[in-house]
């Protein structure tokens, strides 16, 4: 291949594989935005918190996989806690508080992570072989082989338990009709708990894979949130697998315009595909347009 | 009633001998980035003052025209943030109290927030900041009286430096990276301005840039290594120099970094890792402490401060020795004055013995003309270190006698 085409691809991998990452955040939107019809605006705050939780865990001497799992549980502890102390009140009484409430938990986090671990960028200890793999002529690190595994292996897992467990069924019938699925005994108070757990979970573990080739610090969330956000909006917020599209067309979009442009311009694409898609198409490129009967 | 009457007399007693205690008392300002990127350079700078300070105020202080006068140290964590420096430098400038001020890292800081200790006629040492701007800003609005010094090799030394070696290396074709901050920028002026100085036997084949934050950098090393560059030749600080060397890992681009004396930061040698090794930077100090001058210095620190390598040993050398000279030009100007401790820190009479080299009149009257009057080290007292194994060492281990060397200047 050519050299200058052979460096475009390199950057559209590095690019794509990166925007898995963006697709796992958004991921976490999605779950929530599914059950509860909220969104958690400090869900990069808690990628960041799980990495860091994780990059404690491996401080004590824990291998990298144990770090991983450490980090999901805090996850969802962490994702039920805000449910519990920022969501569910605002949407009790039915107004848009919590919009509000989830970036002041998610600023609260950033001065915690702040004071207990510092302002410092660390590096993310990695089980993975330091040389990087080739093909065809195309560099690919094993953390953003890890990114792209992980985010496609945990999306997979909890799409098939929405679809063939009774728990995921059930959160899915509240997604569809709160009041119906109350009826029909589904406590839906306890799926929309469940969901935000699960999304604490897929942030968690998103840090701990983004850790190792980001490396880890306090600011690691505020451009990963805004990125995320902006690939939930443009795949819709219910399109499972539209995410993964969205993220990896943003991922490389970013790239390639840093690399043919100059490196200003990087951001530039990322917030012109969310002005396109919002006024072509606000219910998402993958979205379903959603008719209300009166 | 009672009860707050007495709180009254206790806070008027408390008031009262405070000032008194004001009275014999030199206060000295340290400035710097304790938090962010460029921290390690500002903790290790600030904890070398605080040393020597600590050995100082041991001894029963500075004598001050015949009386023992104790060190107080005000600190200012400026977050490497240009406005955040201007703001520390408006504070400290008016406080109205404060003899000197060491600091800066961040040539930005220096250039936002020096104008207010120059207004007032406060002394600074800069230290370990070492982009050209800080100084050259000064020659250039043609001040006749500056009461700013330098402590740290600038970068037209660090940049002559870094040329020659990719010269002696055989190198022709070369790759300049930097940051797109103050410093990254003069640092790639610098370099330009070397490379033509020293006969345009490098050619320069890709200028790049990135922006602090950056993580991925295989665009600006694709370019780098399609124009065929045998090594690349860097100014940025500790976590963007992490993510070049891993980048460059990454596409299998085996080329050596040569670049400004950041490359010795921990926060780039331990984010790094192995494909930090071999990086190549210009160095004041190294710490090892097989070098006898070192020793003393480099024990004290990690004894200290209980850790076994200090985070950047060039910046906390600097600061030990940047306050031993300070001390010394307080003393021999008699009075905490900023303006006399200038005018004494011009014209130093005694030889300071410090960690890095012993210091002989290292400042002259300032000459807007000759930015070097205020610089205090020279091409001569600088080496060139290198990263192995998450350490800084002598690239060039003959050079060993620059460290241990006796006079400067």
């Amino acid at each position: 291949m050519d050299a200058k085409y052979l460096a475009l691809a390199q950057m559209a991998v590095g690019g794509g594989l990166m925007g898995m990452a963006y697709a796992l955040v958004a991921y976490g939107f999605q779950l929530t935005y599914a059950a509860g019809k909220a969104v958690n605006f400090g869900q990069g705050e808690l990628v960041m918190l799980g990495a860091f939780a994780g990059i404690s865990l491996s401080g004590i001497g824990l291998p990298y996989w144990a770090t991983v799992l450490g980090a999901m549980v805090a996850g969802a502890a962490l994702g039920w806690c805000i449910e519990r102390v920022a969501v569910r009140l605002a949407l009790q009484q039915r107004n848009e508080g919590w919009i509000l409430l989830t970036i002041i938990v998610g600023l609260f986090s950033l001065s915690l992570v702040e004071n207990i671990w510092g302002r410092d960028d660390r590096p993310y200890p990695t089980p993975w072989p330091a040389e990087a793999l080739d093909f065809f002529g195309i560099s690919v690190t094993w953390p953003e082989l890890a990114i792209a595994a992980g985010a496609l292996g945990i999306m997979t897992l909890v799409e098939l338990a929405k679809r063939y467990t009774m728990v995921g069924i059930a959160v899915q019938a509240v997604s569809a009709d709160p009041d119906a699925a109350e009826l029909c005994g589904i406590r839906s108070r306890s799926a929309i708990s469940l969901s935000w757990m699960v999304s604490g979970v897929a942030a968690a573990f998103a840090g701990t894979v983004i850790g190792p080739v980001t490396t880890v610090g306090p600011t690691m969330a505020a451009a990963l949130t805004l990125k995320a956000f902006s690939v939930a909006v443009v795949a819709g917020l219910d399109s499972g697998f539209g995410l993964v599209l969205a993220g990896i067309a943003l991922g490389v979009a970013e790239n390639l315009s840093g690399y043919v442009l100059g490196s200003g311009w990087r951001e530039a694409p990322g917030l012109i595909l969310l002005i396109l898609a919002l006024s072509l198409r606000p219910q998402g490129v993958f979205g379903k347009k959603i008719i209300r009967k009166v | 009633m009672k009860a707050s009457r007495s709180i009254l007399a206790v806070l008027l007693a408390t008031s009262f001998s405070s000032v008194a205690l004001a009275a014999d008392v030199v206060k000295i300002a340290i400035t710097g980035p304790f938090s962010g990127g460029s921290a390690p350079m500002g903790v290790s700078m600030r904890d070398g003052v605080k040393l020597a300070v600590f050995q100082i105020n041991q001894r029963g202080g500075i004598v001050v025209g015949g009386k023992k006068m104790k060190v107080e140290l005000v600190e200012r964590d400026d977050e490497g943030k240009n406005d955040r420096g201007a703001l520390i430098a408006q504070e400290i400038s008016s406080m109205g109290d404060i003899s000197a001020v060491i600091g800066t890292v961040n040539t930005g800081v220096a250039v936002m927030g020096d104008k207010y200790y120059v207004e007032k006629g406060i002394v600074k040492i800069i230290t370990p900041a070492a982009g050209s701007a800080s100084m050259t800003q000064w020659s250039k609005a043609g001040v006749k009286d500056l009461p700013i010094f330098r402590f740290a090799s600038h970068d037209g030394i660090q940049a002559q430096m870094v040329v020659e070696k990719a010269l002696r290396l055989g190198f022709t074709k070369v790759a300049i990276l930097h940051d797109a901050t103050n410093y990254g920028v003069s640092g790639r002026d610098d370099l330009i301005a070397q490379i033509n100085k020293q006969g345009n036997k490098l050619k320069a084949v890709a200028v790049e840039k990135f922006a602090i934050g950056d993580k991925d950098m295989t665009g600006q090393l694709i370019k780098a290594k399609a124009a065929g560059a045998q090594a690349i030749l860097i100014w940025g600080i500790g976590p963007e120099l992490a993510a070049v060397a891993s980048g460059k890992d990454k596409l299998g681009f085996k080329v050596p970094m040569i670049g400004g004396w950041t490359l010795s930061m921990s926060n780039f040698i331990d984010t790094a890792g192995a494909s930090g090794n071999g990086a190549l930077m210009p160095q004041t100090f190294i710490e090892d402490e097989s070098i006898a001058r070192a020793k003393p210095f480099i024990q004290a620190y990690h004894k200290a401060y209980n850790v076994s390598r200090i985070p950047s040993p060039v910046s906390a050398a600097q600061g030990y020795d940047a306050a031993l000279l300070l001390a010394e030009a307080i003393h021999e100007a008699g009075s905490t004055s900023p303006a006399k401790i200038k005018v004494s820190l011009e014209n130093l009479k005694v030889t300071v013995k410090g960690a890095i080299s012993d210091w002989k009149k290292p400042w002259t009257k300032w000459n807007p003309l000759n930015v070097e009057t205020h610089e205090a080290f020279r091409r001569a007292t600088t080496v060139m270190g290198k990263v192995q194994n998450g350490h800084v060492i002598l690239a060039n281990p003959s050079e060993k006698f620059v460290l241990e060397g006796a006079t400067t200047n």
